[in-house]
């Protein structure tokens, strides 16, 4: 089985709030100095998953990252956890697209890669957290998607997945190829052991550019996206604080109640 | 470890020199043999016993045959180890070594009555030896020396000895049969009975066997010569009572004579295959023992190149580490101080040492006689697993590197470096690690410090000081903050007290503020060395670049990693512990505790200052020049001090086990009535931020935990100054 994980490379969601800030005038965040950026954590969850059937069922597993050059070490990152091919989706076309433009250049890049039996995704970047990236790489490739899996496990014929809902979970089969979207209910990531992040570090990662995957420069990144950033913005926090009165603890208990009442907050 | 044991230090050197009465007597003996005349005192060698003479040779023939097939054996399995680095370089400190903690045993003593007891035995079986030697010198030599004045005085110490010997005995008898004491009943076998009522029969029985010659000769003829060997005198004249004929006494003598020298040739044949080759083990250890710090783990050289990441099989060990095994002589020791064993976690450096011995002799022999086709990865011989089913792993885990354990053990094992070998093949190559571990391990990869979900910046301490100076190469010296002092809520005020205290003692320094970076401390004593060598080639070369040449350090875990561990990769740096440079400070007259700061305080010891760096004196030296501060040791402290539970990248773990270390540590501190607890270490800090109030939940009343440098901080600019600092 061969199985393709998309992994994206974000600002550590660790910054100290001190120290995240965002230029309003190009509505960018601003990259914090000296933070270096990480693995979104559901992606590395993705990996954990993929390698884990890799290990039941044999077969390859390769993840691509769309993003910058940096993106490298979270390639290398997943390549160190048993990932055996990397590729990086990187142009300058790409930039600042959305999750339609990025699925779409993901979608050619599975294509391009041939015999894909499935696509394991996060279930959401853990910078925007958007969670459309793997619902719309199944859209463009006309594969089933499973979203938000807490377990996945190979059948005869395909994959089985746990899947968590809001009041409980969902067992889903579904024929290869498919798209997966991996929770974080799912499990911690593996460390990767010395000798595998040596070999990592001696591998090679394919780059592809737009131009490799056939793609139009018209068609992706900023020029291709269908979805508008208006306003960036950090939200102002203000606190205010309003003694309860009351003589005995149980009038204020009474008089804390008539005023959550009369705010309508029960 | 780092000396200094208790204070005031006191002069132990005489007890120690046991050998030197002994060996000066016998010069003297060999002296009067040159001037004594012919019809002066002196005794018949093998009286009684016609064929004496050839059952001793024959014994010790077989004894020394014995012990050479006794010590092949060992060295069979020993060899099956890696090469050891340097064992035999800096020879006159290994000999001073082998001298100082082998032969005059400074570390047996640090244990009252076990030193004693032990001295008594030891230097009982010494001299003994050297008297049987003399004995059989001048029977079977053309020398003889064994007449008048030497003769009645060597009669006089080897009875002397021997006596010395039986209180020993006794004394061991006692501990073992009698007294409160467990942790030489932790691992108890058949042998250690064997081995102690041995020796008392063969003391005892020697006390017979002359009471016996000296009954039907030198009682009659000669009793002021019978005087000197008072043991035996005092033996014959208590079986004087009975009144037997010299006939019946003659034969008691010959029966005795035989069941003496059995049982002393039996005894002796006990070292081959008992805990007594520590006579021999302990002082080669005491050689082989390490010359530089104990706080410096082994370097693994050009890791990218290894196949093999720490010890994951028994073989993987040096031959220096799998040596000690043999040394081990289960007297529980290291147990009984271990800060994990303590606290009913499932740690005991003992059974660990008699577990990796146990496994070597299982599997020793067949890796020995296939050596070579055991050198690639799948080099079981065993269907069981070094780490997992010998070694447990949360026993690893539990390990707080606090030294404890190598700092009590009396034949110098050195348990610390052989955990974190283990821990090393567990992270490197099984990638086998707990949870909040993990966690630390990849923070630390990925932001450079272990304290994950920090909403803190390595600059936000500096806010409300006034200008904080940037170094630049030009200053003195460099204030490592480090990763707690800038990232952690509580030891925030810290960092200010030590930058102020610093700033006020007028020196010229300067910090690195956003460039600094994890020195790789924790990743190394979890066992990751690859990261840990990454984190340090990087700060070394930050600290070049910077000409970095003297560093003062907010935490002792920086302090040993700076001091000790930097130079393997080519790091030499002038590194002081804060409570150094402040006292320094003090003493020199550039800072001085003026406001006085009414407090009783009890003092901790971090381990990597104290035990394994040897600072006890200077924080204690600040905490006596403030005025108004009253200080109450706590029963464990200076190098026999209890780790806070946070060591050896603990501060990241959960615990398991009955208690937390913490707890038992707090529960030591609150228990001297002080009203706080002073350390000198973040990460102690923290732990009895959490232990007091767990031990101690009424808030009225409760000890705070502070570091030596707060606390001064009150003293130098008064509690006000202080706190309005904090409010801006």
């Amino acid at each position: 089985m061969h199985i393709v994980v998309c992994a994206k490379q974000i600002p550590d969601p660790e910054t100290p709030p001190s120290a995240f800030k965002i230029d309003a005038a190009t509505n960018k965040v601003i990259p914090a100095a000296g933070i270096s950026p990480v693995l979104s954590q559901f992606d590395g969850i993705a990996a954990e998953a993929a390698l884990r059937l890799k290990e039941a069922k044999g077969g390859k597993v390769t993840v691509i990252s769309l993003g910058a050059e940096s993106a490298q070490a979270a390639i290398k990152q997943v390549l160190a956890m048993g990932a055996d091919e990397g590729v990086l989706l990187k142009d300058a076309a790409f930039d600042d697209g959305d999750s339609y433009t990025t699925a779409r250049t993901l979608a050619e890049a599975i294509k391009k890669l041939g015999d894909v039996d499935a696509v394991f995704c996060g279930r959401q970047a853990a910078d925007w957290d958007m969670g459309q990236v793997g619902l719309l790489i199944a859209e463009e490739l006309g594969w089933p998607a499973a979203i938000i899996a807490k377990g996945v496990e190979a059948t005869d014929t395909g994959l089985k997945i746990q899947r968590v809902l809001a009041d409980g979970f969902e067992t889903v089969e579904a024929p290869l190829p498919a798209v997966v979207t991996v929770s974080n209910e799912f499990g911690e990531p593996r460390y990767p052991k010395l000798p595998q992040i040596m070999a990592a570090a001696k591998k090679t990662v394919t780059a592809w550019g737009a131009g490799d995957l056939g793609l139009d420069p018209g068609s992706v990144g900023k020029a291709g996206a269908r979805l508008q950033l208006q306003k960036l913005f950090i939200p102002e926090k203000s606190g205010r604080v309003e003694l309860i009165e009351g003589d005995t603890p149980q009038e204020q208990a009474s008089n804390l109640i008539k005023k959550l009442q009369a705010d309508k907050l029960i | 470890m780092a000396d200094s044991t208790n204070r005031p230090a006191r002069p132990q050197r005489l007890v120690g020199a046991w050998w030197g009465p002994a060996v000066g007597l016998s010069a003297l003996g060999f002296y009067a043999s040159a001037t004594v005349p012919g019809d002066a005192p002196t005794r018949e060698i093998f009286f009684n016993v016609p064929d004496g003479a050839w059952a001793v040779y024959a014994f010790l023939a077989a004894l020394v045959g014995l012990l050479i097939f006794g010590f092949v054996r060992h060295a069979s399995l020993w060899s099956i180890g890696q090469p050891t680095p340097g064992a035999l370089k800096e020879i006159p400190s290994r000999l001073k070594n082998t001298v100082r903690l082998g032969m005059a045993q400074d570390k047996v003593r640090r244990d009252r009555y076990a030193g004693i007891m032990h001295w008594c035995i030891f230097s009982s079986i010494v001299v003994l030896t050297l008297v049987t030697a003399q004995v059989a010198i001048e029977a079977d030599f053309p020398v003889s020396f064994l007449h008048g004045d030497y003769y009645l005085f060597f009669s006089f110490y080897g009875d002397l000895f021997g006596v010395i010997g039986l209180i020993g005995v006794g004394m061991a008898l006692y501990r073992r049969y009698f007294a409160q004491m467990h942790r030489i009943r932790w691992d108890e076998r058949l042998e250690d009975h064997l081995i102690i009522v041995g020796l008392g029969l063969v003391l005892l029985s020697g006390f017979f066997v002359e009471a016996a010659r000296i009954m039907v000769t030198e009682m009659n003829q000669h009793p002021d010569w019978a005087r000197w060997s008072f043991g035996g005198f005092t033996v014959a004249k208590g079986i004087g009572v009975f009144g037997f004929e010299d006939h019946q006494m003659l034969a008691f003598h010959a029966y005795s004579w035989w069941f003496h020298v059995a049982m002393a040739f039996g005894w002796l044949a006990l070292i081959v295959f008992t805990r007594l080759d520590h006579m021999f083990f302990a002082p080669i250890n005491a050689f082989l023992l390490r010359t530089d710090s104990p706080g410096r783990l082994t370097k693994i050289e050009n890791i990218e190149e290894q196949e093999v990441f720490g010890v994951g099989f028994i073989q993987d060990f040096t031959w220096k580490q799998l040596f000690e095994l043999d040394a081990c002589v289960r007297c529980g020791r290291c147990t009984e101080v271990c800060p994990a064993n303590i606290a009913g976690q499932p740690l005991s450096p003992m059974h660990l040492i008699q577990d990796l011995k146990a496994h070597l002799a299982d599997v020793g022999p067949a890796i020995a006689q296939h050596r070579h086709e055991f050198s690639d990865p799948g080099r079981e011989v065993s269907s069981v697993a070094l780490i997992g089913d010998v070694i447990k792993d949360e026993t690893l885990w539990a390990c707080r590197t606090c030294g404890a354990c190598v700092q009590e053990c009396p034949v110098m094992i050195e348990h610390v470096p052989t955990i974190v070998d283990m821990r090393r093949y567990l992270v490197m190559s099984e990638a086998r690690i707990p949870a909040t571990a993990q966690a630390a391990l990849e923070n630390l990869e990925m932001r450079g410090h272990p304290w994950r979900g920090t909403a803190l910046e390595r600059t936000t301490w500096m806010e409300g000081l006034e200008e904080v100076p940037m170094f630049d190469g030009s200053q003195e010296y460099l204030y490592w903050v480090g990763c707690s002092g800038s990232l952690v809520e509580r030891n925030l005020p810290v960092t200010k007290a030590v930058f102020r205290l610093v700033k006020e003692s007028g020196a010229s320094f300067g910090v690195l503020g956003q460039e600094e970076t994890c020195n790789g401390d924790p990743a190394r004593r979890l066992g990751n060395e690859y990261l840990y060598q990454i984190l340090a080639q990087q700060l070394v070369e930050t600290f070049k670049s910077k000409n970095v040449q003297k560093v003062i350090t907010n935490c002792p875990h920086c302090f040993n990693t700076f001091k000790n561990e930097y130079p393997q990769f080519d790091g030499n740096f002038e590194v002081i512990h804060h409570t150094e440079f402040l006292a320094g400070a003090m003493q020199s007259g550039k800072l001085t505790a003026k406001h006085p700061v009414a407090a009783n305080v009890t003092y901790h010891d971090s381990c990597y200052l104290g035990r394994i760096n040897g600072v006890y004196d200077a924080p204690r030296q600040i905490l006596e020049m403030v005025p108004g501060t009253n200080l109450t040791e706590m029963q464990r402290n200076l190098s026999k001090g209890l780790c806070c539970g946070a060591g050896g990248g603990n501060m990241w773990q959960e615990e398991v086990g009955e208690r937390r270390v913490n707890h038992v540590r707090s529960e030591e501190a609150v228990r001297t009535g002080a009203d706080q607890v002073i350390s000198n270490c973040p990460f102690c800090i923290q732990m009895f931020e959490d232990g007091v109030p767990a031990v101690h939940p009424e808030e009225e009343g409760r000890m705070r935990p502070f570091d030596v440098a707060e606390l001064l901080e009150k003293s130098v600019f008064g509690e006000t100054a202080v706190a309005g600092e904090r409010s801006s």
